[in-house]
């Protein structure tokens, strides 16, 4: 099953991420400010979260990672060289 | 700048292809890339041209490649054969698979003469090619996948479908396929 970690010293307490799932995995933490998952098993590993929240403050685990056959090998092999 | 280009040199000889001109991995993924760019500005220009009407055009495009491909697969009224059966006509590059909350019991859903299923496209070629090209999801293009599906869930079970978006992601989108059981 997946397993979402949330940074919560990265997070700004925005609620994009609540707003954005469509399966109500996230909740906002009114006293904390803070975003808590609260529907984990309801999680389908879409990742739109992950686009919208402008903190990165999210972390997925375990979960099938979709084909991205558009990446640049070689300028990825470049960019890890550097990095 | 002048170009390197290693030349293939072979005998050629009608209805026989030299496997030389295969090429190697490398020259496949130019070609990727070099398709992906163009069918993406394909999709986009067709969209600035038509408007709404480019969704039905890409549809329809779709809806008979699905006909097409549900041709080899064999009849079924069960729709877990069929889905499974899609699946492996769709490949690895269109994995998907049915879909439930956690709280449905079952992954079908039965109103008014209408069966409902959710699908969750894991890996998408489509959904790669508007990545590469800057387009956003939901826009023409995913519109051959929905009229591929419901071509070929037609064609296989002899019934109407349609297809809708529920959600769209980087790493995976929800659809609901709707049959409506009362035939073509
Ligand atoms: S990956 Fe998708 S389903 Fe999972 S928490 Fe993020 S938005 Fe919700
Ligand atoms: S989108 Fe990011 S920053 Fe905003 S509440 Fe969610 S986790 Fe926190």
């Amino acid at each position: 099953m997946v397993k979402i970690e949330i940074d919560e010293d990265a997070c700004v307490g925005c609620g994009s991420c609540v707003e954005d799932c469509p399966n109500d995995v996230y909740e906002m933490d009114e006293a904390k400010n803070k975003t808590r998952v609260v529907k984990e098993e309801d999680c389908m590993a879409c990742l739109s979260c992950h686009e919208i929240c402008p903190a990165q403050a999210m972390e997925h685990q375990d979960i099938h990672v979709a084909k991205r056959l558009y990446i640049d090998r070689k300028v990825s092999n470049a960019i890890n060289k550097i990095i | 700048m002048e170009m390197e280009l290693e030349e293939i040199r072979g005998t050629f000889k009608p209805e026989l292809i030299p496997p030389e001109c295969g090429g190697e991995i490398d020259d496949y993924e130019e070609a990727l890339h070099v398709l992906m760019k163009f069918v993406g500005s394909m999709a986009s220009a067709l969209e600035q041209v038509s408007g709404r009407g480019a969704n039905a055009i890409v549809y329809q495009a779709g809806k008979r490649m699905g006909h097409d491909a549900g041709k080899l697969m064999e009849k079924t009224d069960n729709l877990e054969n069929a889905m499974q059966e899609l699946s492996q006509i769709l490949g690895k590059e269109f994995f998907f698979e049915m879909w439930k909350p956690s709280s449905q019991e079952s992954f079908t859903i039965e109103r008014s003469g209408e069966t409902e299923v959710k699908l969750l496209f894991r890996d998408c070629v489509v959904r790669q090619t508007l990545r590469r090209t800057g387009l956003p999801q939901k826009g023409p293009l995913c519109y051959l996948l929905y009229g591929y599906m419901v071509g070929a869930v037609e064609e296989v079970m002899d019934i109407k479908g349609k297809l809708d978006i529920d959600h769209v992601g980087p790493n995976a989108c929800l659809k609901t396929l709707t049959i409506n059981w009362g035939g073509k």
